[in-house]
């Protein structure tokens, strides 16, 4: 990975506004939390945090969104600026600059992910489920990865990659593997409750994959996509003008 | 044609040319952006003339490896430009595209170039293409903030970073100031005078006519004419050549011109004669005898369209 | 120069001439920035790749519609009810969502991004006539692709039957909430998606926005209620744009949800019913939100320096 692609896409992709609203995201899981923990209910509060608050609004909402935004605008933005040619003028292996890209939109994505998830899991829970909560942490980690190498990929294909994105993510994600059940193994949220549910116990959500399946497909999926987005990059041709 | 160029000081290491096209094409689905161009470039500076769409960025963005021929064949130093890494070793890049980083200074996006290059004394190597600009001045400030000419300065300044042979600039002087664009000519020349060859395009003929030792023009994706444009001119035989003659007796003189076989129309104008001829050797040969039979006295003898203007115009209207 | 009547020939003044003719008023000129405007949210007189997102989602919103249908032949009945004209706009929420969320940044923003409203505002137009065009067009599109379906569905069933005006006599009732709930739906998302889009010319960031206000809000709400008898968060439900929607369509279908308990009903309708407000305040809510949302429309242009 070139060291100066990784710290100038970083840089890029962490400007004031974007930054902040990303964090904001992060922080809504929190604040309803704080609500639950506050009001008195008799819904049992693992079952609340798993289904609700973790595979619900982290898993179903926060990851993709956040890694939808910092992987396409990584080399999205480059591309339509047109600084993506100081990029590529150069006698670097166009490996280097996706792996470099790559790593500068997963790193912050699955860290806001993982932090939210986490810490609003703690703040949930009456009594302490660390297994429950790390599970989520890491699934959601390399959720952001698996996501990211994906988007990553849609950017250099579509100068509408976010649009794309989301319409996977919410239709084909949300309703198509909802109804057709066999499409679970296409879909990397199922991949990222699959592995949660590997790493913990608590059985309270659903999750459609059997664990070790799920990360196995997420790890070949993560890696398909990468290769395929050097592959693409190798070909890069400045887009037409028409 | 490429003979008409002096050879530069230090003789090219190569028999070959520099970036050499043979029958050359690019189509985008339905539409023929360059059509059949076969050129080749050497050492010292060459310009990509021609009007707006006709395909000078086409042919420069296939030099520079960004965009794959249709067919025919792009050769840079003798290898393919597309999909060669280590073309960008000895190649430097401006391009069109106005945007940069905007949150880098000046000396800090062409450090990030020379570190991208590898090179070995990044922040020497910076600091030596900054002063050859001469944004010195402005160097530590965010190039967000720059003007155009700025921008296309420190643009230019990441492109020779890494001291390359081949400089391959895109539309450079695009809204830039007279002053920075005197002085950026003036860069150049002193770049191509130490050897290096540099292509650059431009829609503006002032500025190729200034600058290019040799010129390309280029027209509706094809190449309509190449070499010293002087040359060029003289080889259009049959668009007559335009002269104004100054003499002692102008009317006399038309009178007698019109008889000779060269002559294909004289007009008395304003302080003179001019004169449409078809054969300019052989009217050349053909005007003093003239004179002197009819005599007149002969004050100036000018070429009157050899501006690369009523070149290009012709080419272009042809 | 001028007209010379010598007889050996005249010259003629090709200069600049005024139009004295008809001009079309305010009015025109705001019904054609809404016609192109319309055109263009589906890409029609564009490039073909702008017409996939519009048409894709169409074609998904249409999907149940036919299944409806098709459901209807098979059973040769048309009390088959796969989906039924209330339960329809739940159904297809997302492609809606998604649809309003894809199209209304580019609305807005590719005139901020080309620099093009100069144009637009030296002309009979004021800045608010712009909204409101953009409005209009933004809120028909969405109307055409939320009622379609549900057209489609109706005359389905009423040609399925042998004698189509009975199943108008039986029905017509329902004509009236499908399209109020379709109105609504379209101007409340409309209103929402535009005061979203056109903070920015960067259009995709916004899209992801409007999806994350649809996303978020329905989550966010959903737990909110869900979690906690406490008396505020029986409101939550009000910001959540599916939900607006869902009590509304029930409202005008006079359907009130049955009362459930926490955590049983993880529906839009469950987390209705135990939210127990009723129904028609969540259409004032959505009436004051889309006056909110084109009143930052409003005040964006307004700023807005060209």
């Amino acid at each position: 990975m070139n060291r100066e692609i990784f710290a100038l896409s970083l840089r890029q992709l962490l400007g004031r506004r974007r930054t902040f609203a990303l964090i904001a995201l992060a922080l809504l899981p929190l604040l309803v939390a704080l609500v639950f923990r506050m009001g008195d209910t008799d819904t049992d509060p693992v079952d609340w945090t798993a289904n609700g608050l973790l595979a619900g609004l982290i898993v179903y909402v926060l990851l993709p969104l956040v890694t939808l935004v910092l992987s396409t605008t990584s080399l999205g933005m480059e591309i339509e600026d047109g600084t993506i040619v100081y990029l590529l003028s150069k006698p670097l292996s166009r490996a280097q600059v996706i792996i470099a890209k790559l790593v500068a939109s997963w790193l912050p994505a699955g860290a806001l992910v993982s932090l939210s998830a986490a810490s609003s899991a703690a703040i949930a829970l009456p009594e302490s489920e660390p297994s429950l909560i790390l599970a989520f942490a890491i699934a959601g980690c390399l959720g952001a990865l698996a996501y990211s190498a994906v988007f990553l990929l849609l950017s250099l294909l579509t100068s509408r990659a976010l649009v794309f994105g989301l319409v996977y993510v919410f239709i084909w994600e949300g309703l198509v593997t909802g109804i057709f059940s066999g499409t679970r193994a296409l879909s990397i949220r199922e991949y990222t409750l699959g592995v949660a549910d590997l790493l913990t116990a608590a059985r309270q959500f659903d999750a459609r994959l059997d664990g070790v399946t799920a990360l196995v497909l997420m790890v070949v999926v993560t890696i398909a996509f990468v290769a395929l987005a050097i592959r693409r990059l190798n070909r890069f041709e400045t887009r037409s003008l028409f | 044609m490429t003979d008409d160029l002096k050879k530069p000081p230090a003789a090219a290491q190569t028999i070959e040319p520099v970036i050499r096209l043979d029958s050359t094409s690019r189509w985008f689905g339905n539409l023929v952006a360059v059509s059949d161009i076969s050129f080749s470039v050497d050492p010292g500076i060459t310009g990509l003339l021609g009007p707006n769409g006709a395909g000078k960025s086409t042919v420069l963005q296939m030099i520079a490896g960004f965009l794959r021929p249709s067919s025919g064949s792009v050769l840079v130093r003798g290898r393919s430009s597309w999909r060669n890494d280590k073309l960008y070793r000895y190649t430097g890049l401006v391009p069109e595209r106005e945007a940069v980083y905007p949150f880098l200074t000046g000396y800090q996006f062409v450090l990030l170039n020379a570190r991208l290059h590898k090179l070995p004394n990044a922040a020497e190597a910076t600091a030596r293409a900054v002063r050859t600009v001469g944004l010195e001045d402005a160097q530590h400030r965010a190039t967000g903030g720059y003007s155009k000419g700025m921008k296309q300065r420190v643009k230019l300044a990441a492109a020779l970073v890494h001291d390359p042979l081949l400089l391959l600039l895109d539309e450079p002087f695009n809204g830039v100031d007279p002053a920075q664009r005197l002085h950026m000519m003036g860069v150049l020349r002193e770049l191509a005078a130490e050897g290096r060859t540099i292509l650059f395009s431009s829609h503006i003929l002032e500025e190729v006519e200034r600058l290019a030792d040799n010129v390309l023009v280029i027209v509706s994706g094809r190449l309509a004419a190449s070499g010293d444009f002087r040359r060029i001119r003289r080889l259009m035989t049959d668009r007559p050549h335009t002269f104004v003659i100054r003499s002692s007796d102008n009317r006399r003189l038309a009178a007698a011109l019109i008889e000779a076989p060269s002559v294909k129309g004289v007009e008395l104008i304003d302080g003179g004669l001019s004169v449409r001829a078809s054969d300019f050797g052989a009217f050349a040969l053909a005007v003093p005898p003239v004179a002197r039979d009819a005599g007149v006295t002969l004050y100036e003898f000018v070429p009157a369209d050899q501006s690369l203007e009523s070149v290009f115009s012709y080419l272009v209207n042809r | 120069m001028s007209l010379s009547t010598e007889p050996e020939g005249s010259v003629y003044d090709l200069g600049y001439r005024s139009y004295e003719g008809v001009r079309l008023g305010r009015a025109h000129a705001i019904l054609s920035l809404y016609w192109v405007s319309f055109r263009g949210i589906f890409g029609l007189g564009r490039h073909t790749s702008s017409k996939i997102l519009p048409f894709g989602l169409a074609i998904l919103a249409l999907v149940p519609a036919v299944l409806q249908l098709v459901g209807v032949a098979a059973a040769e009945t048309v009390d088959f009810e796969l989906i039924s004209p209330d339960d329809y706009y739940e159904f297809v929420q997302w492609p809606l969502a998604l649809f309003v969320a894809a199209v209304a940044p580019e609305l807005v923003g590719r005139d901020q991004r080309n620099h093009t409203l100069p144009l637009y505002f030296s002309r009979p137009l004021l800045r608010d006539d712009y909204v409101f065009a953009k409005m209009a067009a933004l809120s028909t599109a969405l109307l055409v692709m939320a009622l379609v379906p549900q057209a489609v569905i109706f005359t389905g069933n009423a040609m399925a039957v042998s004698d189509p005006t009975d199943y108008l006599r039986d029905n017509w009732r329902d004509v009236f909430p499908i399209v109020a709930s379709g109105a609504m739906l379209s101007l409340f998302w409309s209103g929402i998606a535009l005061a979203i889009g056109s903070q920015t010319d960067r259009w995709p960031l916004a899209s992801g926005g409007i999806v994350a206000y649809f996303a978020v809000s329905w989550i966010l709400a959903s737990l909110l209620v869900n979690s906690t008898d406490s008396e505020l968060f029986r409101y939550s439900l009000l910001i959540s744009g599916f939900h607006v929607v869902r009590a509304f369509t029930l409202w005008t279908f006079d359907v009130t949800p049955t009362p459930v308990r926490p955590g049983e009903d993880n529906s839009l309708t469950g987390d209705l019913a135990l939210a127990d407000v009723s129904l028609y305040v969540y259409a004032l809510a959505a009436a004051v939100t889309v006056a909110i949302a084109l009143f930052i429309v409003h005040l964006r242009y307004r700023r807005m320096a060209l």
